[in-house]
């Protein structure tokens, strides 16, 4: 498609790159160069190398970066077991208000993301109808709650983050042509065969766009564990939030960030090797 | 001046709040310019100063009286119209140690953080800390002659010793909140708190270290004025055992009150004052000191960098005058500062002036400690204190 | 001979309830699903007409107009609304505008670096925002630069560009080059082309993806949490709110935003939907 060559597309390119490169690359630069100092804020920070902070960081809160994942891995299987019904569903048997529909799914993202959760703390509060009716059913034990536990953490980070896979799932589905599905079962393939052989592994990129999107901002995410949780269920991110904003420990905390998207990156590696090349950018 | 006042100027301010038209009040009539907004006040040509058109105040929740009629805070309104300065009210400040961490961004880089008062608790490190970064502005003493009225206990703090840059605004007292719909009769003790399964995950506990450690050693039986490594050391035990466990729900600010309010709390530690505005969201609230005691703390107000030192002085002035102070202390219910606002609180309502955790008698103050400043400092403490509150 | 008219192999027959519950059960499914997503908007907006007699806005007492009306009464809440709406403003138009540069300059270009370059637009948006506010905030502290609305206005951007490119590339890709061929060799030069052709058959898109980095900037926590010295967006407002008790002028913020947003966007399915109706009639 290279139509004009020259110095055209770099013109275009220029100014917005050179704002990412700003604001982006250079800060991360930064932040690597604090990841490898030491002192405190009552005396001061100095370059030293220290490469010990990544260490500590690792050793020290082993537990959040787990806890971090496995909150994050829940949240995006959920997502994605709740979003695929209702996405089929949209895609094929929407008919014309299919938009609406769609809008419907991302119409809780147009609330504030913290009084969205906020929403929650009230729902299920210990003396609210939810945790009332799943007593009354013996689903939660007497004096039993569903907040600030790890339930009320991942359910908020599933339903917080659920728009980012449904919208990519639904692109892919909606893409798919019907009379592909018409085929197999003129082929003598049951409803179900359909769908594991035709549907799903069309679906898939849609599936690996939508857990991307839903995974790596979850991973980092801290609100969900501070508004519904305890200290027992903080992630990472709440641990990096502290360091830089009320303990004014600069150095764990870069040293930290790095940590998270080390693993992110790791974690998002493996998976695109495991469901083969897919390209999310295009 | 820009020509005689008129009888009509004269009469509009008398006409807008029958209070005595306070001198700079006047002189800002005169003077003619318009300040922007938060902008610091000016000196007229005659070399006195001048009030700024609006004062930023930042406080902690539930610590200044509310006028009934119009839900705004009255003592503030009634400034207002006193001197024709605005108060800007903030309720932004949760916790020491979260809000320092905020402000000290900007105020290393020596910027302001718009505000000319903010308020700082003395049991813990931060308001020395901001008076030795030099990050607190002095005190106008001039436009302060009610500050004769600081009671004498509170004349002489380690942090200020010659009060240069902060006066309390109230002092408290921490002890244990019940919900007596979920507890039946109130929680007295700390062993009932940290370690009775009745409660369990009903229970918080506060993230400033000098209270909850006060409470958990002397339930110890350990002195908190006097801090050891081994008193420390159980107290931290116990009350990591109690998180561990599942007691301890969270570790929380000024924002406890919220889910005591909604009954996700059986009891918490909670501050003295605060459960009684509570009981207007729910009446099953109570307050009392643990039986083995808590402890006592005052709270500051300061002027950070940047902020008008002689407009926020005026106002400490004006909160000084035991009339004021009455009024706030009988709202807030917390213990005042001010010497002679017992006698004002006798004259508006007798029971006000014998409430004990507004004027606390001698023994309910035999009953609280003050933790020891020296412990506030301790590096070790204070990380292992991070990691027990979740940081 | 389509399936519909054979008779398949089946064990059982298609009739009863249960046959009824397998066809309607996704339909029964999406209700539920449906239910599970807006139960907390409409918690959000019902508590806004809530009038509650303390501080604590958790326990229906009773109906009121009285937020809706007096929905500044909270002190501080307008002036937040207001920043919040100006950056996402001032950040949405700059960010739209370096975005769709980039976005024109990948689809219709091949030049080197080009992979690159995708790589590099892609990071932002996965990178934890946690991560992107607090190197922000060292960058901002190292140059001793004052946070405040600038450091604010400058992260919005930032991570806005990488989603207008997205958005605008999506609509790039299908575009039609040979309508521009075809202008052209009508005479047109390359800029009146671009002004007459490309830029009003592309306009959707950058629209989209500047509605897009509007939202996205009003809603921004995290970032913002970092960068916003002691100014106070609308999100940062909600934060401190939510420690002492939201008021419910918070929920009458959050409900009105939720509708603007909500009937702009169902305007744009409707005037989609019009348009590609009047195009099949004029096929």
């Amino acid at each position: 498609m290279g139509r004009r060559r020259g110095s055209t597309p770099y013109l275009l390119l220029g100014p917005g790159l050179a704002w990412l490169a700003a604001f982006f690359l250079v800060p991360l630069v930064l932040l690597a160069y604090q990841s490898l100092q030491s002192g405190s804020f009552d005396f001061g920070y100095q370059f030293t190398w220290e490469f010990s902070n990544y260490w500590d960081a690792i050793t020290n809160y082993k537990t959040q970066l787990i806890r971090s994942f496995v909150y994050a891995g829940l949240a995006t299987l959920l997502a994605l077991l709740i979003s695929y019904p209702l996405v089929y569903w949209i895609a094929f048997r929407g008919g014309r208000w299919k938009n609406l529909f769609l809008l419907a799914i991302i119409a809780p993202f147009f609330v504030t993301y913290l009084i969205r959760t906020l929403a929650w703390q009230n729902i299920l509060a210990d003396q609210g109808m939810v945790v009332g009716i799943l007593r009354d059913l013996h689903i939660l034990a007497p004096d039993g709650r569903l907040l600030a536990t790890s339930t009320a953490v991942v359910a908020g980070i599933t339903y917080n983050f659920l728009p980012f896979m449904a919208l990519p799932l639904y692109v892919a589905l909606e893409q798919i042509d019907p009379r592909l599905l018409e085929a197999a079962q003129d082929l003598y393939a049951s409803r179900l065969r359909v769908f594991l052989r035709v549907t799903l592994p069309l679906s898939l990129p849609g599936v690996f766009a939508g857990t991307l999107l839903t995974f790596i901002p979850a991973a980092g995410d801290f609100i969900n564990a501070q508004l519904l949780g305890t200290p027992n269920q903080h992630m990472i991110g709440n641990v990096i939030q502290s360091k830089f904003l009320e303990l004014i420990d600069y150095p764990a905390a870069a040293a930290l960030s790095f940590v998270l998207m080390a693993f992110i990156l790791v974690g998002v590696a493996a998976y695109s090797r495991a469901l083969g090349t897919e390209r999310l950018t295009g | 001046m820009n020509g005689p006042v008129t009888r009509v100027e004269l009469l509009r301010r008398a006409a807008l709040g029958g209070v005595a038209i306070s001198v700079p009040g006047l002189l800002a009539a005169c003077g003619g310019s318009d300040d922007g907004e938060g902008a610091a006040g000016t000196t007229t040509s005659s070399g006195q100063q001048q009030l700024a058109k609006t004062l930023m105040f930042s406080n902690w929740t539930l610590y200044i009286d509310i006028d009934p009629k119009t839900k705004k805070p009255g003592t503030l309104q009634q400034f207002q119209q006193k001197t024709g300065t605005t108060v800007r009210y903030f309720e932004d400040i949760n916790d020491n140690a979260t809000y320092f961490g905020k402000i000290q961004r900007p105020l290393s880089q020596g910027q302001s953080i718009d505000r000319d008062i903010i308020v700082l608790t003395d049991n813990s490190r931060f308001p020395g800390l901001l008076i030795d970064k030099g990050w607190a502005e002095k005190l106008d003493k001039s436009a302060i002659p009610n500050i004769s009225n600081l009671q004498a206990s509170l004349q002489h703090p380690s942090f200020d010793p010659n009060r240069d840059y902060s006066l309390p605004w109230q002092s408290g007292m921490t002890g244990i909140a019940s919900n007596l719909k979920l507890t039946g009769t109130p929680v007295t003790t700390m062993d009932d708190l940290l370690e009775n399964p009745k409660y369990k995950g009903k229970v918080t506990l506060l993230t400033e270290m000098a209270d909850t450690m006060s409470l958990v050693m002397l339930a110890n039986g350990d002195d908190p004025t006097n801090v050891t490594d081994a008193s420390f050391d159980k107290a931290y035990d116990r009350i990591k055992a109690a998180v561990d466990s599942g007691q301890v729900r969270q570790f929380t600010g000024n924002d406890y009150t919220g889910p005591l309010s909604r009954g996700d709390l059986a009891c918490c530690m909670s501050w003295s004052g605060d459960v009684v505005q509570l009981t207007q969201d729910n009446p099953n609230l109570k307050w009392n000191l643990p039986e083995t005691g808590g402890d006592i703390w005052t709270d500051n107000m300061l002027i950070p960098k940047g902020g008008d030192a002689y407009t926020a002085s005026a106002f400490m002035n004006f909160v000084y005058d035991p009339k004021i102070a009455a009024q706030i202390a009988a709202y807030v219910t917390y213990v005042s500062p001010v010497k002679g606002a017992r006698e004002e609180a006798m004259k508006i309502d007798k029971k006000v002036a014998a409430n004990t955790l507004i004027f606390p008698d001698d023994e309910t103050l035999s009953k609280v400690k003050i933790f020891d400043s020296k412990a506030l400092t301790n590096q070790d403490y204070l990380e292992r204190w991070q990691t027990v509150i979740g940081a | 001979m389509s399936v519909a008219a054979q008779r398949l192999p089946v064990a059982h027959r298609r009739t009863g309830v249960w046959a009824f519950v397998k066809r309607h059960f996704l339909t029964a499914y999406a209700i539920g699903a449906f239910v599970y997503l807006l139960l907390p908007i409409a918690v959000v907006i019902a508590f806004s007409f809530n009038d509650p007699k303390g501080r604590f806005n958790y326990v229906w007492q009773g109906f009121t107009l009285d937020n809706w009306i007096h929905w500044n009464a909270v002190p501080g809440l307008q002036d937040a609304v207001v920043l919040s709406l100006e950056i996402a403003l001032l950040s949405s138009l700059i960010a739209t505008a370096l975005g769709t540069l980039i976005a024109l300059a990948l689809v219709r270009y091949n030049f080197r670096g080009r992979g690159t370059t995708n790589l590099w637009i892609f990071l932002p948006m996965s990178t934890p925002e946690i991560v992107l506010g607090a190197s922000l905030l060292a960058l901002f502290l190292n140059l001793h630069f004052a946070t405040g609305f600038a450091t604010i206005l400058i992260a919005h951007i930032m991570f806005n560009i990488s989603f207008v490119v997205v958005t605008v590339k999506a609509r790039l890709v299908g575009f039609d080059v040979h309508l521009e061929e075809a202008a052209m060799d009508l005479g047109a030069d390359p800029w009146t082309t671009f002004r007459k052709v490309t830029l009003p058959l592309i306009a959707p898109g950058i629209l989209a993806g500047g509605l897009l980095a509007f939202a996205l900037s009003v809603d921004d926590f995290v970032i913002t949490y970092f960068n916003s010295g002691s100014e106070v967006t609308f999100p940062l407002f909600v934060w401190g709110a939510a420690r002492v008790g939201a008021p419910p002028q918070v929920n009458v913020i959050g409900t009105a935003i939720f509708v603007i947003a909500l009937a702009a966007m169902a305007a744009n399915i409707l005037i989609q939907a019009r348009r590609s109706k009047h195009a099949k009639g004029m096929a």
